[in-house]
């Protein structure tokens, strides 16, 4: 029997001499290690290309001679259905471009000799200081300005800057007489005019502030290439850890010491690393079933380092200020490399991180594995599920986006109808008597530090709850059907497959699916009448609508979180010789109540989201 | 004779650790990368000090928004950096030189340092005149 199969660090075979293996495996490392840098090169040289030479294609050359087709109302490129540069286009012909020229060239005098016996603007008292009642000044000493070419809104660097002089001073006549939609539209033509609007964008707010004046932001897609280089890399790796794969054990490992079928005691193992001795030398094989476990703890734990690194990467560039939070996500998802990546890992990650906890507690209580010994355990997972919630929706309150303002009204609203309380748990949870900047850091030090220490605190007991309580619940050695055992290296294999796996999943929606963002918030226009709760308390918005704010909103949530808390002591229990399993018999009260709640808070959520009145 | 070879489990292990490692490679160059965004705008290079006109001969003019400080002699217009060159303290201007308030280092009125840690003389900075009697200070 040839132990090395569990082991497989140590090689067994005669040092073979140093030459025709070495060179040609040292040649096959070469040319492996050369085509992966010719692919980083080539990815990294596009995305450098990419962002020096990838520009919307400016306006076409200037029309000839004739002075009335410069004059001429622009085509638009859908007339069924105008585009944002369409309006954008037909607003600047019409208002814009007798001043600021057919090319945004400003009122040079090449322009105005389009204007053929008018082109002297003031002879004819029009724009002088005389001027008709309907006409208006143009300044002398300070012509209309050039919007494109070199010099040209030297005073801008983003979109939304832009915008906000346009909107307020123009057109200079009549200032503020444009709607933000017709201001936006003249805006995205502008910068399409200087080639810096980044293709199919629609401006408006939303990402107005990560957008230049001076030079395109590429689209997140040059960062894809480096993202699908990076769920090929792991791909890679899961199929390596699935060939790995042992089928069946190929010793049976009794008691500390590992023998053969023979007896024999192995000669002695170099000692566990780091990863490996958070493990058990070996566990038994019934307990590592993904079939019984679907390994939610495993991938609960892993997410949470997902959530960990990436907010951490996120920290450098979020700014935790009512004026600054959006624009800077804005930064982060659409300026950073890879920032987009970042904030979609950590927004996917959170919601993946929700779900895959209530699956596991699904688990836990549908194969009784709340039971003595692992009661205390089970009452800090639930813990650790509050935990998660509280982190999810500071979380998501740190966009202050105006898609938040049902959470960020409602739910601390929700606070104040505590009876006795409530207004002082009100100014401890938003600093002060409303909403403002002091709730933003209160919510940013909670998300950063306070819950996240909890929670690492946490998560830490309760894994060495785990390993006190014997590892995950099957039935006692003496009960067990058999005697299979993996070892740590087994157990850490099928670990680091589950992770990748969840690694590739993740790195795809985040390629795929970007984070939501909305406008920023302004303290003029939180506009509820389309609010919605982030998807996890959707239930909890639901059940608001039938009526008392208190008994709705956190009596009702707060019984069910005391009927999971009661059930490993007040309930029946499965016997030892049913765990192990799915739906024990000796379980059968606390599997329906469970179910039961499942699909109120199903059935709630889903009301919630139909469409109809209130 | 003797037919060298590795066994085929090490090969494949020595391959997924390369990949692994290269892959960790990949991941710190885009860790990098991430870090290294700025997103403050450059400090500008480009100084307008207005109209020549304004600065009479002889004259020591501080220009504190850069730090430098703009002369004009016989040789025309010229500019010295307020940047003392020992650890990037503003230098003060006085009667015959400057100033470092950080560690006494004095340079006298041509950037020569004359006392102090600093060991090298100020820098020169570019100053231009445009078309119409505007003079440019260059940083770069």
């Amino acid at each position: 029997m040839n132990l090395q199969q569990i082991n497989p660090r140590s090689s067994n075979s005669p040092k073979a001499p140093p030459s025709r293996s070495g060179l040609a495996i040292g040649l096959f490392l070469v040319c492996l290690g050369a085509m992966f840098i010719l692919a980083a090169w080539w990815a990294y040289g596009v995305i450098k290309t990419g962002t020096a030479t990838q520009a919307t294609p400016t306006l076409a050359a200037p029309t000839p001679a004739s002075n009335t087709a410069r004059l001429a109302q622009p085509i638009l490129s859908s007339p069924q259905n105008p585009t944002q540069l369409d309006q954008g286009s037909l607003v600047y012909w019409g208002i814009c471009m007798a001043c600021h020229g057919d090319r945004g060239q400003g009122l040079t005098l090449e322009w105005r000799a389009v204007y053929g016996e008018d082109q002297n603007c003031w002879a004819s008292r029009c724009h002088s200081g005389n001027h008709p009642p309907d006409g208006f000044i143009i300044p002398r000493d300070n012509l209309p300005h050039a919007v494109t070419g070199a010099g040209s809104l030297t005073n801008y660097t983003t979109a939304q800057q832009l915008y906000d002089y346009i909107v307020v001073t123009m057109p200079w006549w009549k200032p503020g007489s444009l709607t933000p939609a017709k201001a936006w539209a003249v805006t995205a033509y502008i910068f399409k005019l200087n080639g810096t609007l980044p293709q199919g964008l629609a401006l408006d707010a939303t990402d107005a502030s990560a957008i230049q004046v001076h030079h395109l932001v590429p689209a997140s897609q040059n960062d894809q290439i480096g993202e699908i280089v990076l769920a090929a890399l792991l791909g890679l790796v899961a199929l390596v850890l699935i060939l790995q794969a042992n089928s069946k054990p190929k010793a049976v490992l009794v008691g500390s010491h590992q023998t053969t079928l023979s007896g024999e005691l192995a000669p002695a193992r170099p000692r566990p690393n780091f990863l490996l001795h958070l493990h058990p030398p070996s566990i038994p094989a019934e307990q590592a079933r993904w079939s019984y476990t679907l390994g939610t703890g495993g991938l609960a734990i892993f997410l949470f380092l997902v959530l960990l690194v990436t907010g951490i990467l996120e920290m450098f560039y979020y700014i935790p200020q009512t004026d600054q939070a959006t624009i800077s996500i804005q930064t982060i998802a659409r300026l950073v490399p890879f920032g987009g990546l970042i904030r979609n890992l950590h927004y996917w990650g959170a919601q993946a991180l929700v779900l895959v906890l209530f699956i596991h507690l699904l688990r836990i209580t549908w194969t009784g594995a709340y039971k003595k010994p692992r009661r205390f355990n089970y009452l800090l997972g639930l813990a650790l599920l509050m935990l998660t919630l509280a982190l999810d929706f500071t979380g998501y309150i740190l966009r202050w986006d105006q898609g938040t303002s049902w959470a960020l009204v409602v739910g601390t609203n929700l606070i104040k109808a505590i009876p006795g309380l409530g207004n002082q748990l009100y100014e401890f949870m938003v600093g002060g008597a409303q909403l403002g900047s002091a709730a933003l850091i209160r919510f940013y030090s909670w998300h950063t530090f306070g819950l996240t220490l909890a929670m690492i605190a946490g998560v830490v007991w309760h894994l060495f709850r785990i390993r006190r309580d014997g590892g995950i619940a099957v039935p006692p050695a003496r009960l067990r059907r058999s005697e299979e055992r993996i070892s740590r290296v087994e157990l850490v294999r099928r670990e680091m497959l589950l992770m990748t796996a969840t690694a590739i999943a993740l790195v795809l929606l985040s390629i795929f699916w970007p984070a939501p963002i909305t406008p920023p918030l302004t303290n003029t226009s939180v506009d509820l009448t389309n609010a919605r709760a982030p998807w996890f308390f959707l239930w909890v918005q639901q059940l608001l609508k039938f009526g008392n704010p208190f008994l709705l909103g956190i009596v009702v949530p707060l019984v069910i979180l005391a009927i999971l808390i009661v059930i490993p002591y007040l309930f029946p229990k499965p016997a030892d010789s049913e765990l192990g399993r799915w739906f024990p018999k000796g379980g059968r009260l606390v599997q329906i109540l469970i179910a039961l709640l499942t699909l109120l808070l199903i059935g709630l959520t889903v009301w919630a989201i139909l469409p109809g009145p209130g | 004779m003797n037919k060298p070879s590795i066994p085929r489990r090490d090969f494949l292990k020595m391959t997924l650790d390369s990949l692994l490692a290269f892959g960790g490679l990949l991941g710190l160059a885009g860790l990098i990368r991430f870090l290294s965004y700025k997103t403050e705008p450059p400090q500008p290079t480009e100084f307008d000090l207005g109209l020549a006109g304004t600065y009479p001969l002889d004259s020591v003019t501080a220009v504190p928004e850069v730090p430098a400080v703009l002369i004009h002699n016989d040789s025309g217009f010229s500019a010295l950096s307020l940047i003392c060159t020992h650890l990037g303290c503003t230098l003060q201007v006085q009667s015959a030189g400057f100033a470092c308030p950080c560690h006494g280092s004095r340079f006298n009125s041509t950037g020569y340092p004359i006392k102090g840690p600093a060991a090298t003389p100020l820098k020169k900075l570019r100053v231009e005149q445009t078309t119409d009697g505007k003079l440019i200070l260059y940083t770069n």
